[in-house]
């Protein structure tokens, strides 16, 4: 499991890249969605992702759509044309910010 | 595994236990967590373990309404509800028309009245700033005490210019001015009357940098009979050519050389000369006298050259050189110790360029001034009508946080924070101001141009300047926290439990300070009315006193000088038309603007050398025809008359002047004596003057009513010129004007014709009070009007929250007129209240203002009595139309409606 301490910057990339390779998804599928991709290392809480999504969402750079099956209803977010450009630039601020990193540790990453 | 309906309604119910309610985050929450107890399900826990690990993974109850807060916290940040807030109270005005209208236009003329007195009053403060060397330039005044009377100059000896040019090491340049009156200009025959000429010292552009458009400033007035003109001047007598180096005639004798062509000087100066002509060669300039001031003297400071070193040296000069002179021509015993022992006094002072617009008030102004306390007075009046207008907004406000109490309430109730509701009314108040901003300009803009009437100024609304928007934006703001500040708290400290209970809105009727706001308005519109009705008593009171002779149908014709030796035979003519009943010649008329001179007398037989036995008095040559053609009344003696050959040397005097005098014996027929003088070359102390009194005249005002009376003798000169003054009969002055200006046009062609009123002449005497009432009135129309506004409103609010009671008490039988009487009796309190504060204030404002009069008139008690009425009835119909439309309406529809 990785330090939520590390996590804290990159959770809106994370979101962001998620939605963008998958479309629209849902809050819990979203988690899934992160678990299986680290290998279950890293665990979004909720009570970082909702509040991420709707801060992204009051940006515009998600949008929102509901679906109610029987009693429940279901919030699906997918990425705006905006939101599109974002994770490409946050994806290479990323790896830019990983290739420094290395540098700075003196380690040599992927 | 799919949960249960009944398992949803568990999470449901138990969510919402929790304190899951928020919108938007619970539904999404709700599903969350469904999702996840069905995965946990799978892997074979039961529904109730699987949805408590599923809670406890989000951290329990507090995990979730961290969350729950976290999400509210990023959906309701500033930058995406500044659209909700600007929606929100857009609704709300447009839901509230009646009351958003009333709070726009009060607080639109408040804004407007503000911002027209703000220009002015920046317009004041920069007079004479314009000048690159404004800070060095400063001007002499004149503290003169001699023989009784008494005078504030700004006029100098003749040589103290060139003196402090060049004896004083601190002074790069001085110039004096020598007003001689205007001048008829012309470049061949047709004459043009140019009133802003005056003559002076060729450094003139030294200490006054104007740009020239052609010319060299330093060589333009250097040589005699050279002049420098405006361009405007330039443009009416040689429209559409060169000007310079050409030839004009001034009063058909003198021929000048355009030697230079100045802009002209801004508005915001102290002078707007458009003819300077060289006092180079002038003879009265180059006398020595230091006891004759008839110089205005300005000079320019060396940059950091110290001005009380100049100061200190005027008193010197004084002694050394004035004081010798006036031994010379008062006799050989005259001493400083007996001069000063006498009460007498020569002073000198000097005056920064820049005080003179707002701190200047002497004889011999060149226009008249302005006066600072006028600045702090308006300023003030433009501080208070804003808070009124302010006011208006807070009371309206507060008045309907009855209202929007339960709007608070509920908004608290679905989660809003303090902070939120806040910036939400401070929105709606903001958005109000910056809709009032825009009318205030528009309404500036139609109001500026009746102002520049009124003050004779010429503002403009500086819509090229950035500072002007940067200001108004920050204005906008300002005002609008301002008024929405006391509101916003107000109304979101309400606590949900007890509004939605309905306990606050009884607290808000009896608001005290609602009360203390609509007493502060009435106060201030009660005193403006009072200040106005006073000024315009005083006045009437000054044009109406009785003055010691008579003013109307009086028609004088300046520049009489013109006709040349015609004068006389013109007067003749005229008088034969039949219309005029008589006709004087001379230019000593009782009104401001006339010719003085003044000159000690004595008793004839009395040593002259003696101080005590000088009487200061102002010398009038006169005609025959003098005294019956003024409608001055004689009370002891005669006038002068045609019989009697030897009135060539009587004189009549004033009341004031007998005083003076105190002869020891009978009056009529003592005689007085001075020094003769041709006029050239200074009084001849070996010759005497000697005039036998013949009559004494009622004391006649001949200055504005702040002063008294100065002792005034009159006698008979061949050299009487000046104006003709026609006292004519009819009543249809345009008819008399015909008649005369025909004669004019015969017997002097091409000399333009002026003339004026007596008592037009002596009304402007008091532009500045008239000017001060107008500008008082206007401004307390305006003051009553936002008030009345408020009271409008407020009462209307007032009756809307009581339409149940008001329809409660028709239905058991209340008359109209009771309601009425119900509904205006708390605010009558409150303006009573504010008269018994009004009255007290202004009557000391008064007071202070009318101290400055000789002749003041007697401000009673009718006129308080007045105004409190005027305020009372005003608001009274104010309050009674809202009152009564409640009074009169259906009970029926009132108590169905609730």
């Amino acid at each position: 499991m990785h330090s939520p301490e590390l996590l804290k910057g990159t959770l809106q990339t994370i979101v962001l890249k998620v939605l963008k390779d998958h479309g629209r998804m849902y809050g819990y599928e979203i988690t899934q969605r992160v678990k299986e991709l680290s290998g279950e290392t890293i665990l979004l809480t909720e009570g970082a992702l909702y509040p991420a999504l709707h801060k992204l969402e009051a940006e515009g750079m998600l949008t929102t759509e509901t679906e109610t099956i029987g009693k429940r209803v279901r919030k699906y977010y997918s990425l705006t044309p905006q939101g599109r450009s974002l994770v490409k630039e946050r994806v290479q601020e990323f790896v830019g910010f990983i290739k420094t990193m290395g540098n700075v540790l003196q380690v040599n990453v992927g | 595994m799919k949960l249960t309906e009944d398992h949803i309604a568990y999470i449901v119910k138990d969510l919402n236990y929790r304190g899951i309610v928020a919108e938007g985050v619970q539904e999404e929450l709700i599903d969350h967590i469904c999702t996840a107890t069905e995965s946990e399900m799978k892997a074979g826990l039961r529904f109730i373990d699987a949805y408590h690990r599923v809670v406890e993974s989000f951290g329990r109850t507090a995990g979730l309404r961290e969350t729950q807060r976290q999400v509210l916290h990023e959906e309701t940040k500033p930058k995406g509800m500044l659209k909700n807030y600007i929606t929100v109270a857009l609704r709300n005005l447009r839901k509230h028309r009646f009351y958003s209208f009333i709070n726009v236009l009060g607080l639109s003329i408040g804004l407007a009245v503000c911002l027209i007195i703000v220009l002015f009053v920046l317009n004041e403060l920069s007079f004479d700033r314009h000048f690159a060397t404004a800070q060095r330039v400063y001007r002499v005044r004149s503290e003169i005490v001699f023989g009784g009377s008494e005078g504030r100059f700004l006029y100098a000896p003749a040589p103290l210019g060139p003196t402090l040019a060049q004896e004083f090491p601190e002074v790069e340049a001085a110039v004096r001015f020598r007003d001689r009156g205007s001048y008829l200009v012309k470049r061949t025959d047709e004459n043009i009357k140019e009133p802003r000429t005056i003559w002076v010292d060729k450094d003139f552009f030294k200490v006054f940098p104007v740009p020239l458009v052609a010319g060299n400033p330093a060589t333009a007035l250097a040589e005699p009979n050279t002049v420098a003109i405006s361009q405007s001047l330039a443009e009416k007598l040689f429209p559409g050519e060169e000007a310079l180096g050409k030839t004009v005639v001034l009063d058909n004798e003198l021929n000048v050389k355009v030697n230079a062509v100045y802009t002209d000087f801004p508005s915001q100066t102290h002078f707007h000369f458009n003819l300077l002509i060289s006092l180079e060669g002038d003879p009265e300039a180059q006398q020595n006298r230091w006891y004759s001031n008839n110089f205005q003297t300005y000079f320019l400071l060396r940059p950091g050259a110290n001005i009380q070193g100049v100061e200190a040296k005027l008193p010197n000069l004084v002694v050394e050189r004035a004081m010798p002179q006036l031994k010379e021509v008062l006799g050989n015993d005259f001493s400083m110790e007996k001069f000063r022992a006498a009460g007498n006094r020569m002073a000198y002072f000097v005056q920064p360029l820049t005080d003179v617009h707002l701190y200047s008030h002497y004889t011999g102004e060149f226009e008249p001034n302005f006066d600072i306390t006028y600045i702090y007075l308006f300023g003030a009046i433009a501080v208070f009508i804003l808070m009124l207008a302010c006011i208006n907004f807070m009371n309206l406000s507060t008045a309907r946080s009855a209202n929007r109490a339960k709007e608070v309430g509920i908004r608290k109730v679905m989660g809003s924070f303090r902070s939120h509701l806040m910036r939400q009314f401070l929105t709606e108040s903001v958005l109000l101001s910056f809709l009032s901003l825009l009318l205030a300009l528009a309404i500036a803009y139609m109001l500026l141009p009746v102002f520049n009437d009124l003050s004779g100024r010429v503002l403009t609304l500086p819509f090229g300047s950035r500072w002007f928007y940067v200001i108004f934006l920050l204005a906008g703001i300002l005002v609008g926290v301002a008024a929405g500040v006391y509101p916003s708290f107000f109304l979101s400290a309400f606590r949900p439990v007890q509004v939605l209970k309905g306990q606050v809105a009884l607290g808000m009727k009896s608001g005290l300070i609602r009360s203390a706001l609509v007493v502060f308005q009435f106060t201030v519109s009660i005193f403006l009315v009072i200040g106005t009705l006073a000024v315009y008593q005083q006045l009437n009171y000054i044009q109406t006193k009785k003055l010691g002779f008579n003013k109307d149908q009086v028609l004088v014709i300046d520049d009489a000088y013109a006709l040349g030796s015609n004068r006389g035979a013109f007067k003749n003519e005229v008088m034969s038309s039949g219309k005029m009943e008589r006709a004087t010649m001379s230019g000593y008329l009782p009104v401001e603007g006339g010719f003085r001179s003044d000159n000690p007398w004595w008793i004839e037989g009395r040593d002259p050398a003696m101080q005590e036995n000088l009487v200061s008095i102002q010398n009038w040559r006169v005609d025959h025809e003098y005294v019956k053609t003024l409608g001055m009344s004689i009370v002891q003696g005669r006038d002068f008359s045609d019989e009697f050959p030897s009135d060539s040397s009587a004189v009549i005097l004033n009341e004031a002047a007998v005083k003076t005098f105190n002869f020891p014996g009978e009056v009529i027929g003592s005689r007085i004596a001075t020094f003769a003088d041709d006029g050239n070359e200074g009084p001849d102390r070996n010759k005497l003057q000697v005039l036998t009194v013949i009559g004494v005249v009622e004391n006649f005002h001949f200055q504005s009513l702040k002063e008294n009376f100065s002792p005034v003798m009159m006698f008979l000169s061949k050299r009487a010129g000046g104006p003709i003054c026609f006292r004519f009969k009819s009543a249809d002055a345009q008819e008399v004007i015909r008649i005369v200006e025909k004669q004019w046009k015969e017997m002097a062609p091409g000399q333009p014709f002026t003339y004026y009123f007596l008592d037009e002449r002596f009304s402007r005497m008091y532009s500045a009070e008239r000017q001060l009432g107008e500008v008082f009135g206007v401004f307390s129309i305006l003051a009553v009007l936002i008030a009345c506004l408020g009271l409008f409103a407020l009462t209307a609010f007032t009756a809307e929250q009581r339409t149940k009671e008001i329809g409660i008490r028709k239905v058991l039988g209340a008359s109209i007129t009771s309601i009425v009487v119900l509904l205006s009796k708390e605010f009558g309190k409150l303006i009573l209240i504010a008269f018994a504060l009004a009255a007290p204030l202004a009557w000391l404002g008064i007071n202070w203002w009318l101290k400055d009069y000789s002749y003041k008139t007697e401000i009673g008690v009718g006129l308080f009595l007045l105004s409190g009425l005027v305020a009372f009835t005003v608001a009274w119909l104010t309050m009674s139309f809202q009152s009564f439309r409640a009074a009169a309406s259906d009970p029926v529809k009132s108590l169905r409606s609730e």
